[in-house]
C-alpha cells in the first residue's frame, strides 16, 4: 500500500513524465557508456586471463639467429625458469590462388610427434593438428582462413626458403600469442594478407637449415620469478647465437596491443561518461528545483499537517532517485546492448577462443551509485531550502520576484533593448545561479559533440598524412635475412619497378638516463623520398650525416630532447655501442622508430651495402606482372602493400572508429537536445504566468514565443563558446590517452567539427523550442492567471 | 485588426444574444453560460454580482475574446465575435480591450513604466506609458519594479497596463480580491476615473455587492444566467464606498 505521499510522488512524476525522460535518458547516456566500457574491459580482461592461463602463454619472448638444441638445456636451469620452448619461426612469401599480392605467412613450428606444445599453444578451432612427420600439413591461423575462405583440405602455396611448396591445411587455430595477429613491427592488423601458420618442426628446420637448432625461444616464468634477471641472464647466453634481445609479455607485440586497448577503454570508461552524468546532475537540479517552487505551499501544507523536515525532505529526494533508478536501468540495458554489439568490434583486432560479453555488474552498482550521488548533491539545497520554510510563511503567495536594471542597463545600453529582450536579461542576473547551470550544461553537452568530430578529423589527417605524405612507396619487401647489394640489384629489376630505396634496419637498445626501449634504428640514404620522415607539419625532414632522427614518441617515453646524446645498443653483428646526439624529431602514429644515416650505420656495423629489404615505387600498368614476379622471389620474406593496407586500415581501425564515433555523436546529441529540452519546459513552467499575460493583453503567439525563448537563446549562445573551448579540451584529453607506445592518433581539431558541434546544438535547440512553442499553444490563458503563483 | 470596426453610430458596445458556453469535462457537461441576453454601451460602468460559478467570469472571458462562445451570437459594435479564430481574437484583445486581473499579473521583470510600455509598443492608438500611469496616480513610482510597489500600487499599474492602449472595454475580474478595503478603493477610484475620463465601458466582476453602488447598471448572475439587472439613479463615487 503506497503512502499518500508516494501516491503524490507518482502522479507528480506522471505529469512531469517528458521531462523525467529526458533527464533519465541524458544520464542514461553516460551510464551506459560507463557500463559498455566497463564490461568490455571486463569481457575483454577475463578472456585474456582465462586464454594466456588455458594455452600457457609464455612469459618471455626471444628471437635469434641459430642456437643448437642443447642451449635450451642452459635456459631451463637458469633461476625463475619453470619451462623453456624452443621454435622455429620464419616468415614465408604465400601465394595465393587468384590474388595478384603476395601474402605473408608466419610460420611456427609445432612439436615433430604430434604431443602438445609446452607453452603458446595453438588452439584448434577446426580440423587437426599435422600428424606425426607429415611435412606438407599446417594449421593456418583463423583470421586468415576467414578473410580468404580457406578451409582444412585446402592448400596454399608458400616459399620457402626459396622453394615453392605446396601445403595443406590441416586445420584452423588461434594462439595466446597472436591475439593480436600482425606482421612484426606493424601495428594494424591486415588479415587478408598476413597469417600464423603451423608446422612440424622437421620440415621447416630442415628447409632454413635449423635441423637441430632453433630460432625462437619462449620462457615461462616459476611463480613470483621476476622476469627482468632472466632476460639478463638469457640474453647473454643468447648472445652469441644472434640474439636480439629478449622480450617480457608487455612488450610482445600482441599483448602490448591488447594491454594498450584497455588502456584506452580504462579512460573512456571516466572522462566521457563522467561528463554526461554532470549535465544529468546539472538538469535534476534545475528540475527538482522548479518543482520545489511550484510546490511551495503543498510544501507547507504538508508541514501544516504534521510532517517533519525530514518526511518532506525525503520525500523530495525520491524525485531523485526515480530519475536516477530509472535513468540506471535505460543505462543498464542500452549499455548491455551496446556492450554486446561492441564486442564484435573487438574480433577485427583481437581473436580468442571465446569473446563473450561479459556485464560488469559492478558497473552497474557504481552507475547507480554514481549518478544518485551526484544527483541527490545536486539538488541537496534545493531540498534543504524546501523543508527549512515555515509552514506559514510557505502558504503566503510568494512576493513578487525582486528585480533590478540589468548590468548591460546599467552601463546606459538599455534603449537598445526592447522590452522583451530586458525581460530576459533580467530574468538571467536575477538566478544567476540557475542561469549558469543551465548554461553549463549546455556547455557541457556542446563539448560533447567535439569529440565524435575530432575523432574523425584525426584519422583523416591520418589517412592523408601517413599514405600520401609519409609513404610515397606502393610496395615494402622485407628480405628473409640482411644481404648484400645483391638482394637490393634482385629487387631493383623485377618487372615495374621505377625506384627502389634500400632498407637497412638493426636491433637496437637505445638508453637515455635510466630510461630504455629495444627497437630498430632504421638506416636512411640521403634524398631518399619513398618514405619520408616528416615533421609535425608534414615537412620532409633531412637526413643528417650524423645522429639521430627519432619519432616524438620514443623522445618522450625517453624523456629525451633534440641535443641530447642517447646510448645506442645494437644487438646485432659486433654489437657495437656508442654515444649519438637526437638531431630531430618525426612525427609517426605507429610504433617508436629511430634514423641513422644509412652511410653512418653501415660504417658502424662495419659491413657493406647490406640491406634488410627495400620500398619500391611501381609502375602501375605493369602492377600484375611485378607482384607475379615477387611471388617467386626466393629472398622475398615479408611483402607489405600500400594500397591493402590503406584497405585494412579503412576496414578495420576506420570502421571501428566510425561505429564508435557515431555513437558518441548521438548520445552527445541527444544530450543536447535533453538539456535545451529541459531548459525550455522548466522557462515555459515558470514563465507561464508572464506569457499567458502577455497572450491576454493582445501579444500573438509568435510574440510570446520569442519571450520565451529569447531567455534560452541567449544562454545557449553564451554557453558556446565554453562548451566548444571545453569540447577542445576533453577530446584532446581523450585523444591524448588514446596514444600508447604502438599507435598515435594526430590531435588536432578542424574548424568544421566545432561548426557541426554548433550546428547539432542549435538545431537540438530548435527543435526543443517547437516542441515547447506548442505546449505553448495549449496554454490556459484564464486557469494560469487566475491561479495564485 | 483592420476587419473589425473603429466605430460605429450606436451606443451599443457589446450586443449577445442566447449566449451559451459548456464545458465538456469527462463525461459531464458543465453549463457555464445558458443562455445570456444582454446589451452593453459605451461609456457605461456595469458591475456583474454572483457567487462563485455563477458564470460571472466565463460571461467576463467571452466579452474579452479569451474564450469563445459554445452557441449564441455576440457582436462588439455590430461586428460577430462568435467565431472568430484566434488572429482576430488577439488582435480584438490587443486594439480593443483593457484586462484586469485580482492577482495583477505583471511582468515581475519590467518596471512599471515598462510593463505599461509593453502594450503601448504593440497597440495602434496608445497613450504614453507616463500617461496612462499619471492617470491611476503613480507618476512617482514609474521606475520601480512590481517588487517594490504595494499590492494596491501593481493594481494601479495593472490599470494602467490595461488603459494605456485606449480600449473601448475595460474589463475587470475581482480587481480588489487581494486588496485591503482602503487600497481597494483607491484602485476603484482609478476604474472610475478611466471611466469617466476616457469614456470607456467598463465591466467589473465582483463579490462585494457594495461596489455595485458606483456602477451605473449591476447584473446578477446565476447558474449561467442574468437573473436580475437593476440601474442605479446614481453613481456614489469610490470613495463613498464602504465595506
Amino acid at each position: 500500500m503506497l503512502s499518500p505521499l508516494d501516491r503524490k510522488l507518482l502522479r507528480d512524476l506522471a505529469k512531469m513524465k517528458g521531462q523525467i525522460f529526458a533527464v533519465s535518458l541524458v544520464m542514461a547516456c553516460g551510464l551506459a557508456m560507463m557500463i559498455m566500457t566497463r564490461s568490455l574491459i571486463l569481457t575483454l580482461e577475463s578472456a585474456r586471463a582465462s586464454y594466456y592461463q588455458s594455452h600457457a602463454m609464455a612469459d618471455i619472448f626471444a628471437t635469434l639467429k641459430r642456437a643448437p638444441l642443447s642451449v635450451a638445456d642452459a635456459l631451463s636451469t637458469l633461476p625463475g625458469v619453470a619451462s623453456v620452448e624452443t621454435r622455429v619461426a620464419v616468415n614465408v612469401t604465400l601465394d595465393l590462388p587468384g590474388i595478384t599480392e603476395p601474402a605473408t605467412g608466419h610460420i611456427i613450428s609445432l612439436p615433430d610427434d604430434g604431443g602438445p606444445q609446452v607453452l603458446n599453444r595453438v588452439s584448434l578451432r577446426s580440423g587437426r593438428f599435422p600428424l606425426p612427420d607429415e611435412r606438407r600439413e599446417v594449421v593456418l591461423g583463423e583470421s586468415f582462413a576467414i578473410e580468404n575462405g580457406l578451409h582444412p583440405g585446402d592448400s596454399l602455396v608458400a616459399v620457402i626458403n626459396g622453394r615453392r611448396e605446396t601445403l595443406r591445411i590441416c586445420g584452423i587455430g588461434l594462439s595466446p600469442e597472436f591475439v593480436f595477429e600482425a606482421r612484426a613491427g606493424e601495428t594494424l592488423p591486415n588479415h587478408k594478407r598476413f597469417s600464423v601458420m603451423w608446422m612440424n618442426y622437421r620440415a621447416l628446420a630442415v628447409a632454413y637449415n635449423l635441423d637441430g637448432a632453433f630460432n625462437d625461444v619462449c620462457i615461462d616464468l616459476a611463480p613470483g620469478a621476476q622476469p627482468e634477471p632472466v632476460i639478463e641472464e638469457m640474453d647473454r647466453i643468447l648472445a652469441p647465437y644472434g640474439a636480439g634481445g629478449a622480450l617480457t609479455r608487455k612488450e610482445q607485440a600482441s599483448a602490448q596491443r591488447l594491454d594498450d586497448e584497455l588502456r584506452v577503454l580504462h579512460s573512456l570508461s571516466v572522462a566521457y561518461p563522467l561528463v554526461f552524468l554532470s549535465v544529468a546532475a546539472f538538469m535534476v537540479n534545475a528540475v527538482l528545483a522548479r518543482i520545489v517552487r511550484l510546490q511551495r505551499e503543498q510544501i507547507a501544507q504538508m508541514k501544516a499537517l504534521g510532517y517533519s523536515s525530514r518526511q518532506v525532505g525525503v520525500h523530495y529526494l525520491k524525485f531523485v532517485m526515480v530519475i536516477g533508478a530509472l535513468g540506471t536501468f535505460m543505462g543498464g540495458i542500452g549499455g548491455r546492448w551496446l556492450g554486446g554489439g561492441l564486442v564484435s568490434l573487438y574480433t577485427m583486432f583481437f581473436r580468442f577462443p571465446s569473446l563473450v560479453f561479459t556485464m560488469d555488474y559492478s558497473a552497474l552498482g557504481l552507475a547507480l551509485f554514481i549518478s544518485l550521488g551526484a544527483s541527490t548533491l545536486g539538488v541537496l539545497t534545493v531540498v534543504w531550502q524546501a523543508v527549512k520554510l515555515a509552514p506559514a510563511e510557505a502558504m503566503r503567495p510568494e512576493p513578487p520576484a525582486d528585480f533590478k536594471p540589468s548590468l548591460f542597463e546599467r552601463i546606459g545600453l538599455t534603449r537598445w533593448f526592447s522590452p522583451t529582450f530586458r525581460m530576459a536579461l533580467r530574468n538571467i542576473e536575477r538566478r544567476p545561479w540557475q542561469a549558469i547551470f543551465t548554461a553549463a550544461g549546455l556547455a557541457l553537452a556542446t563539448g560533447l559533440m567535439v569529440l565524435p568530430g575530432a575523432m574523425s578529423d584525426s584519422i583523416d589527417y591520418l589517412l592523408t598524412f601517413q599514405w600520401n605524405k609519409q609513404q610515397r612507396q606502393d610496395v615494402t619487401v622485407f628480405l628473409t635475412e640482411p644481404t648484400s647489394a645483391s638482394g637490393l640489384y634482385d629487387l631493383e629489376h623485377l618487372p615495374g619497378v621505377i625506384r627502389a630505396e634500400p632498407i637497412r634496419s638493426v636491433a637496437a637498445r637505445l638508453k637515455f638516463g635510466h630510461r630504455h626501449r629495444k627497437l630498430s634504428v632504421t638506416g636512411i640514404e640521403q634524398g631518399a623520398n619513398l618514405n619520408r620522415l616528416l615533421d609535425s607539419k608534414g615537412q620532409a625532414l633531412v637526413m643528417p650525416e650524423e645522429g639521430l632522427l627519432m619519432s616524438e614518441a620514443l623522445a618522450k617515453v625517453l624523456g629525451a630532447r633534440i641535443g641530447d646524446e642517447v646510448t645506442v645498443e645494437v644487438l646485432e653483428g659486433r654489437r657495437p655501442v656508442l654515444s649519438v646526439p637526437i638531431r630531430g624529431l618525426v612525427t609517426d602514429y605507429a610504433g617508436l622508430a629511430a634514423y641513422m644515416n644509412l652511410g653512418a650505420l653501415r660504417r658502424l656495423m662495419k659491413e657493406g651495402d647490406t640491406v634488410n629489404g627495400a620500398h619500391l615505387a611501381l609502375d602501375h600498368g605493369r602492377w600484375d606482372e611485378f607482384m607475379r614476379s615477387l611471388k617467386d622471389t626466393p629472398r622475398a620474406a615479408v611483402v607489405m602493400v600500400k594500397r591493402d593496407q590503406l584497405a585494412a586500415f579503412r576496414e578495420t581501425t576506420g570502421k571501428s572508429i566510425g561505429i564508435i564515433r557515431t555513437l558518441y555523436f548521438v548520445l552527445a546529441t541527444i544530450v543536447a537536445f535533453g538539456v535545451v529540452y529541459n531548459s525550455a519546459r522548466i522557462a515555459l513552467s515558470e514563465r507561464s504566468r508572464e506569457l499567458a499575460t502577455l497572450r491576454v493583453v493582445g501579444f500573438r503567439l509568435s510574440e510570446v514565443r520569442g519571450v520565451l525563448v529569447s531567455e534560452l537563446a541567449i544562454l545557449v549562445l553564451a554557453s558556446l563558446p565554453f562548451g566548444l573551448l571545453f569540447g577542445r579540451g576533453l577530446a584532446l584529453f581523450i585523444m591524448s590517452s588514446f596514444s600508447t607506445e604502438t599507435v598515435r592518433l594526430p590531435i588536432l581539431i578542424n574548424r568544421s567539427t566545432y561548426a557541426i558541434a554548433i550546428l547539432v546544438v542549435l538545431a537540438a535547440s530548435t527543435l526543443s523550442f517547437t516542441l515547447v512553442s506548442r505546449m505553448l499553444g495549449k496554454l490556459d490563458m484564464v486557469g494560469v492567471l487566475k491561479a495564485r503563483d | 485588426m483592420n476587419k473589425l470596426p473603429t466605430s460605429d453610430d450606436s451606443d451599443a458596445v457589446f450586443d449577445a444574444r442566447a449566449l451559451r458556453k459548456i464545458y465538456q469535462t469527462g463525461e459531464v457537461d458543465v453549463v457555464a453560460l445558458g443562455g445570456v441576453d444582454l446589451t452593453l454601451n459605451a461609456g457605461e460602468l456595469v458591475c456583474l454580482l454572483g457567487a462563485s460559478g455563477s458564470g460571472k467570469s466565463t460571461l467576463l472571458n467571452i466579452l474579452g475574446g479569451l474564450d469563445t462562445p459554445t452557441s449564441g451570437s455576440l457582436f462588439y459594435k455590430g461586428w460577430p465575435l462568435d467565431g472568430s479564430d484566434e488572429n482576430t481574437l488577439t488582435l480584438f484583445r490587443r486594439n480593443c480591450v483593457g484586462f484586469v486581473f485580482q492577482f495583477y499579473n505583471l511582468i515581475p521583470s519590467l518596471t512599471a513604466r515598462e510593463n505599461v510600455a509593453l502594450i503601448t509598443s504593440i497597440s495602434r492608438d496608445p497613450m504614453t506609458p507616463e500617461e496612462a500611469l499619471e492617470m491611476v496616480g503613480l507618476s512617482e513610482r514609474m521606475d520601480h519594479f512590481p517588487s517594490q510597489l504595494s499590492g494596491g500600487e501593481q493594481q494601479r499599474v495593472a490599470i494602467a497596463r490595461a488603459i494605456a492602449k485606449r480600449p473601448e472595454v475595460l474589463l475587470c475580474d475581482e480587481p480588489t480580491g487581494a486588496l485591503d478595503v482602503t487600497t481597494g478603493i483607491v484602485v476603484l477610484e482609478a476604474v472610475e476615473r478611466i471611466n469617466r475620463e476616457l469614456g470607456t465601458l467598463t465591466v467589473i466582476i465582483t463579490h462585494n455587492a457594495i461596489m455595485s453602488e458606483m456602477a451605473d447598471r449591476v447584473l446578477h448572475l446565476s447558474d449561467g444566467k442574468i437573473i436580475s439587472s437593476h440601474r442605479n439613479a446614481t453613481r456614489l463615487p469610490a470613495a463613498q464606498l464602504k465595506w
